[in-house]
């Protein structure tokens, strides 16, 4: 009765819902669009599955940190855009600052670990 | 987004979704195509860069829902879609296990009424029986017994640990003045009775100090039921009198509905001892119960017990030597002789569903093999392993409900049996039947049956090859091997647990027949027995009791049919008064260290009735009464034990309790098992004569016939209301009805052993039916080879008939180990055989051997059928 577990394609938890959350606070986009826009900034080095992407969109959808509306795109298809919400804006920049002090202790750890 | 809401959006969140999805793998593909792929090419790496398109659809909708719940539901709906495809295997695997559980249901409902539930008094747990220990040179190996009411009124006065101590003795009544006369179970009781007990009568009240008391002022009490039937529950039944052995007693309260504490009570009245019977301190005859002080607990009340008795010994030593006293708790007094059967039984019911549960593990099992392609697809889109554990464990949970459900309706029917025929050998009424504790024990034991039962299948399919699993039909056999081990063990199993039952059931029924054929020392066959009470009121001297008694022998004696009648106080095997005695030869002792024996009245010619042999000497006759010189019969084994090398006709023997002179033996007879059929130590007893006895108002008529005895009742009442038509006949019973009520819950407990072990043996004998089955049809191919090569059908059938004997004779083996140890444990309802009877356990290992063979034979005999050439075409 479990949920299959996602398997190794996080960096740790949360951390894909963070960059889509990232990405739609510069401009609103369709899932598609997404999923390109991760793989390009991040030069390639995060390969995502496309399809976990759903998954996490519907969590951020429920959760209220974006909403959805059906638009017809620039390239002329019916896609679902992806907004983020002032919630989602305020979630993002709390996580952000969480992500950050947390790879600071990690940093500060390796730091001491190779001197 | 709020729930509420989600419930009517989901449906249109999921079309998004999967709209969504497709819209991305078409610009996926697009792009693809428009950098130069081919569109099928492009399709392909889109797919897999998408990854498993279903599970990601799922697991994103999975967001929206409760899934633990949902998926629940889901598969319940599926697995009820499966068991309606497949109704023959439901309506078998339904039919086990209601069996299975209805049985446990039955057997719980009882175990929960008897042993589970609190008594109805207030805080039972501070209520205790305080016995007597006898002396071990008087009473050997007897541990608790009636209190005299001299003692009872020290330890009343004397203790410092109980609240409350009561007494209180067992009556008859007869009731006059209401229609017929009629005979009524009543309790006299000590004025503390009800408040010990903490019961509130519910209308009136208990009893006050100065009705405990002798005087022409009587009260009484009655119980629920009898105000209903014979006041038509009528509230101004208070201050009315009704006459009980001719006196009168003024009605002061009704007890609670249901109160009917001890042992069937229909009337309670107060002791009121006379300061004679206050003063009797070496005849013991009451039941003592008292209830704790708060702070004080049983280990204190023991000893503060003890050093009363103690004390009492010192200052009565003709009297109280040797004895001391018992605290017990009541709640465990009350069921200990119900108790062991039941849990024997408990046990055996446990047994019977483990075996249904066996068998529905198998049912499963082979059609969760067919299954496997289906377990399979699921598997490689990406159902998990727990997904695939719970859509079968819900499937055979699902099965298990249905089956409690069908199970309590059986039960319904097996528990108002049980109930009405054990409830007169419970001291109180308990309320058996379908209760919320049963309900709630029969959920959960079908929820566990049925994830026991699915947990093997679900093991096995969870474990399958996904490659060889998605050939299936491609031509096999090798993958089967493993269920096919995993349904021999089961068999073996099932065969090694229901000879564990058939044994116990087995012992049971030889218990009862060599019980039933036990030679009792007296002929039981043609005698018709009546309770005969008289009042001491109407009939106050001695002349008179004996005219009464010996007019009613008379008339019955002149009937035609009637052989011959005659008296006795307590009919054979139903115990009966135990006195000191003192016998010629013996030392001279007090009377707390003189021998105990049952002692027995009777007039002239009951040796007659009862067919009791004279050894030597002669029968009492007419001419032995009052004028006379008290003579008695003593038994052989008392002639042995005081008497070994003397001859004892002429010998004295004193009975203590009886004034006058000693009585002179005139006669050896047979010893009779005056205590039950399974006492089978000989009863050192005495007969003494009514004729010879101060007080006599209570005997049992016994009349033999030379016709089916039954048949002379409404003769027999005639003749005695022909004497007194205000006696009541009561008691009417052949004497063989005596024999059957006393092995009656020997009786109970074969009849439900053996019901319970033929059911095990029934689903064994389907379970094994039912893999042979499978097998012949698994190896159909096999068979068809070796038939194609040349086998004799004799061979083909020896095949498999072996492999079920190999089966059967293995679970046989386990079955007779685990009974060596088992059948232990119900030693204490065994009689006259050893709990490791070789002959039950060589006979039924034969039956269940035999059975075992012929659930093989019809598989057997279809292989030899089986045709090479469909055989070799065969899938």
């Amino acid at each position: 009765m479990k949920k299959a577990q996602p398997q190794q394609r996080d960096l740790f938890p949360g951390a894909l819902e963070m960059m889509i959350l990232r990405t739609l606070k510069r401009q609103p986009l369709h899932g598609y669009a997404l999923v390109q826009h991760i793989k390009r900034t991040s030069n390639d080095l995060l390969q995502i599955e496309e399809g976990s992407l759903y998954p996490a969109l519907q969590r951020l959808l429920k959760e209220d940190l974006v909403k959805a509306e059906w638009a017809v795109s620039s390239t002329n298809r019916r896609v679902r855009i992806y907004t983020l919400t002032p919630v989602g804006a305020k979630h993002l920049q709390r996580e952000v600052s969480r992500f950050e002090t947390m790879l600071e202790g990690i940093t500060r750890v390796l730091a001491r670990g190779e001197s | 987004m709020n729930w509420f809401k989600l419930l009517f959006t989901r449906r249109r969140l999921y079309n998004d979704l999967s709209a969504e999805i497709q819209a991305h793998l078409d610009e996926k593909i697009e792009e693809l195509v428009a950098a130069g792929m081919p569109r099928k090419e492009a399709t392909a790496a889109a797919h897999r860069e998408f990854g498993n398109m279903t599970l990601v659809e799922n697991n994103s909708r999975e967001v929206w829902r409760w899934p633990r719940v949902e998926n629940m539901i889901e598969d319940i709906r599926y697995g009820l879609r499966v068991l309606r495809k497949s109704p023959g295997f439901t309506a078998v695997a339904v039919l086990t296990l209601a069996l299975g559980i209805g049985a446990n249901t039955a057997i719980f409902s009882v175990v929960n009424a008897v042993l589970f539930q609190p008594l109805p008094f207030r805080d039972p747990g501070r209520l205790m029986v305080v016995w007597h220990t006898p002396p071990q040179k008087s009473f050997p190996g007897v541990t608790k017994f009636v209190v005299s009411p001299a003692n009872y009124l020290d330890w009343r006065d004397q203790n410092h640990v109980f609240e409350q101590m009561s007494a209180l003795g067992f009556r008859k009544f007869n009731l006059t003045g209401m229609g017929q006369p009629e005979s009524v179970e009543g309790r006299a009781v000590s004025a503390e009775f009800f408040s010990v007990l903490g019961v509130q009568p519910v209308l009136g009240r208990g009893f006050l100090e100065e009705e405990d008391q002798p005087g022409p002022g009587n009260a009484v009490v009655m119980s629920y039921d009898f105000w209903q039937t014979h006041f038509g529950s009528s509230k101004d039944v208070l201050g009315r009198q009704i006459k009980l052995d001719d006196k009168s007693y003024e009605v002061v309260g009704v007890a609670p509905a249901k109160f009917d504490f001890p042992f069937q009570a229909k009337l309670w009245v107060p002791l009121a001892w006379t300061e004679k019977q206050r003063a009797v301190r070496g005849n013991h005859g009451y039941i003592v119960i008292a209830r704790l002080k708060p702070e004080i607990d049983m280990k204190k009340a023991q000893s503060e017990m003890e050093t009363i008795s103690a004390r009492l010994a010192q200052q009565y030593p003709a009297d109280d030597a040797g004895w001391g006293a018992a605290v017990l708790h009541l709640n465990q007094q009350m069921f200990q002789q119900v108790g062991p059967a039941l849990l024997v039984l408990f046990g055996a019911v446990g047994f019977v569903l483990l075996i249904a549960c066996t068998n529905v593990a198998n049912l499963t099992l082979a059609k969760a093999l067919g299954r496997r392609k289906e377990i399979a697809v699921r598997t490689a889109l990406g159902a998990s392993r727990g997904r695939i554990l719970s859509l079968v464990l819900t499937e055979t949970v699902l099965i298990s409900v249905v089956g409690g459900a069908l199970a309590l309706l059986l039960a319904h029917f097996v528990i108002e049996a049980i109930a009405n025929f054990i409830g007169p050998q419970l001291p109180l009424a308990v309320q058996i039947g379908l209760d919320g504790w049963v309900l709630g024990f029969t959920l959960a034991i079908s929820i566990l049956t049925g994830l026991i039962a699915g947990l093997a299948p679900s093991w096995h399919l969870t474990r399958t090859n996904l490659n060889e699993s998605l050939k299936q039909g491609l031509g096999k056999t090798d993958a089967d091997s493993s269920g096919g081990r995993a349904r021999s063990v089961f068999v073996a199993a099932e065969v090694a647990v229901s000879l564990v039952l058939l044994i116990g059931a087995g012992l049971m029924i030889r218990t009862l027949y060599l019980l039933r054929n036990a030679s009792s020392g007296m002929d039981a066959r043609n005698v018709l027995t009546v309770t005969l009470g008289i009042s001491s009121e109407k009939y106050a001297a001695v002349a008179q009791q004996n005219g009464f008694f010996n007019q009613v022998l008379e008339q019955v004696r002149a009937l035609p049919a009637v052989e011959f009648a005659s008296a006795v106080d307590s009919l054979p095997l139903q115990g009966g008064s135990i006195q000191p005695v003192a016998v010629e030869g013996q030392p001279v002792v007090p009377m707390a260290d003189q021998p105990e024996v049952p002692v027995r009245l009777i007039s002239p010619g009951y040796l007659r009735v009862m067919r009791i042999p004279l050894k030597q000497g002669r029968d009492i006759t007419e001419a032995d009464n009052a004028k006379t010189r008290p003579v008695i019969l003593v038994s052989e084994s008392f002639a042995r034990r005081f008497w070994p090398n003397d001859n004892p006709i002429g010998k004295h023997v004193k009975l203590t309790f009886l004034p006058g002179e000693a009585s002179e033996v005139v006669g050896v007879v047979g010893d009779v098992r005056l205590n039950g059929l399974s006492v089978t130590e000989p009863v050192q007893s005495v007969y003494h004569v009514m004729a010879q006895n101060p007080q006599t108002t209570f005997m049992r008529l016994a009349v033999r016939t030379g016709v089916p005895p039954a048949s002379l009742i409404s003769a027999v009442t005639e003749a005695i209301h022909r004497v007194d038509a205000d006696e009541p006949v009561v008691g009417v019973q052949t004497m063989e009805a005596v024999v059957d009520e006393s092995i009656a819950q020997n009786r109970l407990n074969m009849i439900l052993l053996s019901a319970f072990a033929g059911l095990a043996l029934l689903l064994a004998s389907i379970g094994i039916y039912g893999v042979q089955a499978y097998a012949v049809r698994q190896r159909t191919r096999e068979v068809g080879i070796r038939v194609a090569m040349g086998a004799q059908p004799a061979e083909v059938f020896r095949l498999i008939i072996g492999q079920g004997l190999r089966l059967a004779t293995t679970g046989i083996v386990i079955g007779l180990a685990a009974s060596f140890g088992l059948t232990r444990l119900m030693a204490s309802q065994l009689y006259g055989l050893s709990a490791t009877d070789p002959w039950t356990f060589i006979g039924v290992s034969i039956v269940l051997l035999t059975v075992a063979l012929a659930a093989c034979f019809i598989p057997a005999r279809r292989a030899t059928r089986i045709d090479p050439v469909v055989a070799l075409r065969y899938e």
